[in-house]
């Protein structure tokens, strides 16, 4: 906060963060904490180490908010904080769904094809 | 012309007599043209179909051998390419690219639940998914850093009664982060209940509801599945394809009873043999169109 203390986000329901390196790295940790119950080749696994690791590294770098969030480029502060707040959530969902798993059943033939009228053999 | 233009429009190969295309002052551009010797071209005339006697060429070729056999020939699925000026919408290689990328991408991450990945109507890009994985796909789709669709633009629903799982799904997605669209499709039939979405997104509970009155399709775990759109003691599902035009039931006025009355429905007009469709048929490139979708190659595909 050089100076100007920010009031407001200027977006409905989203207050202003408080300690936003805190939160961030917080969630940052704790997602990598998730991340690494999975098995090394989900490729869930890997690409979102490699987004949430290249966040954290930005964070790190940068004491100064306004430098951290043109950096990641993807909003202010505060919707990043929501960002990996869900990515979190979606994490430790996953850890259930365990989506890296081969194809649970392919689709009955002719399923998807269109025109109805005309099946297409595969 | 109007013909063509809609051709041009839908990306679709046509039969076509290069004089005619000419005739009409449309030009076409190829992408890239490649160098016909005489050797391709004699490779050409090998693959010509045996009981058409055309040669059959794919999209880029065509418009090399179309150079050089000088506007003879009739040539079989030309994929056209409207020249700059023309009012026809032109394809984004470059979104295309991207929406591809992003196909691969989730289909990587969601091998278990992925089916397939297309893109329609040149920039659209469309998830196939299996019934289980609803909830997954749609909560990675939302909360995920690089997808972020966390609008539920409409749920939408369709009957196709020839296929084993009549019922589709599909929902339509927007992500403000990324300016983009999102389409997932699922499928199912009459008894099969799909999970209602209603957790991840709030505005899914009226579009379920709408769903639900209009096909049928059961959704497990929605909090209110209720009739939305039809009227009170309403019998049926008005969008399924076995569902008569005319209704079940029709609503009077009664002059003895001075009330409305609801009846079983009987038409007043005496039986008539309408025949309604033509001696011939009026779509018959519909049989053999190209598909309406274009796969995108996802790695468990490139694996087998």
């Amino acid at each position: 906060m050089a100076g100007v203390v920010k009031t407001t986000t200027g977006l409905t329901g989203l207050a202003v963060a408080k300690r936003p390196h805190h939160t961030l790295g917080v969630l940052y940790s704790k997602i990598l904490r998730t991340l690494q119950k999975m098995p090394e080749s989900a490729a869930y696994r890997k690409h979102t180490e490699e987004i949430i690791k290249e966040r954290s590294q930005i964070l790190k770098a940068n004491s100064n908010v306004e430098a951290v969030e043109k950096q990641i480029g993807c909003g202010q502060i505060e919707e990043v904080i929501v960002q990996a707040e869900n990515e979190l959530i979606l994490a430790r969902k996953m850890l259930n769904w365990k989506p890296w798993e081969p194809l649970l059943k392919q689709a009955p033939l002719n399923q998807w094809s269109w025109p109805p009228a005309q099946p297409q053999a595969k | 012309m109007s013909l063509l233009r809609q051709l041009l429009h839908r990306n679709v190969g046509v039969r076509t007599l290069n004089n005619s295309v000419c005739r009409n002052k449309v030009r076409f551009l190829t992408t890239a043209a490649p160098e016909v010797t005489r050797e391709t071209r004699r490779k050409k005339l090998i693959r010509v179909d045996k009981k058409e006697k055309y040669p059959v060429v794919s999209s880029d070729e065509c418009f090399a051998l179309l150079y050089t056999f000088k506007r003879t020939l009739e040539l079989r699925y030309i994929q056209l390419h409207p020249a700059p000026g023309s009012t026809v919408r032109k394809s984004d290689e470059v979104a295309r690219g991207q929406l591809k990328d992003f196909g691969k991408y989730v289909a990587e991450c969601l091998p278990k639940y992925v089916q397939t990945v297309q893109i329609t109507a040149g920039d659209e890009i469309e998830i196939l998914i299996t019934p289980e994985g609803v909830l997954p796909v749609l909560q990675f789709l939302k909360d995920h850093h690089s997808a972020q669709f966390s609008n539920l633009i409409d749920i939408a629903g369709m009957d196709v009664p020839s296929r084993p799982y009549r019922f589709e799904i599909i929902y339509n997605l927007l992500s403000l982060r990324f300016n983009s669209r999102i389409r997932v499709k699922t499928y199912t039939d009459e008894l099969t209940p799909v999970e209602s979405c209603n957790d991840i997104y709030k505005a899914a509970n009226w579009y379920e509801r709408e769903i639900w009155d209009m096909y049928g399709v059961f959704f497990s775990n929605h909090p209110d599945l209720r009739r939305i759109l039809t009227d009170y003691g309403f019998e049926g599902h008005p969008f399924r394809k076995d569902f008569p035009l005319s209704g079940y039931v029709e609503v009077r006025y009664d002059d003895e009873k001075k009330r409305v009355v609801l009846e079983p429905l009987e038409l007043a007009q005496e039986f008539r043999r309408f025949e309604l469709s033509a001696p011939w048929e009026q779509f018959p490139n519909f049989r053999n169109a190209h598909p309406a979708a274009e796969t995108v190659e996802t790695e468990e595909k490139g694996k087998k």
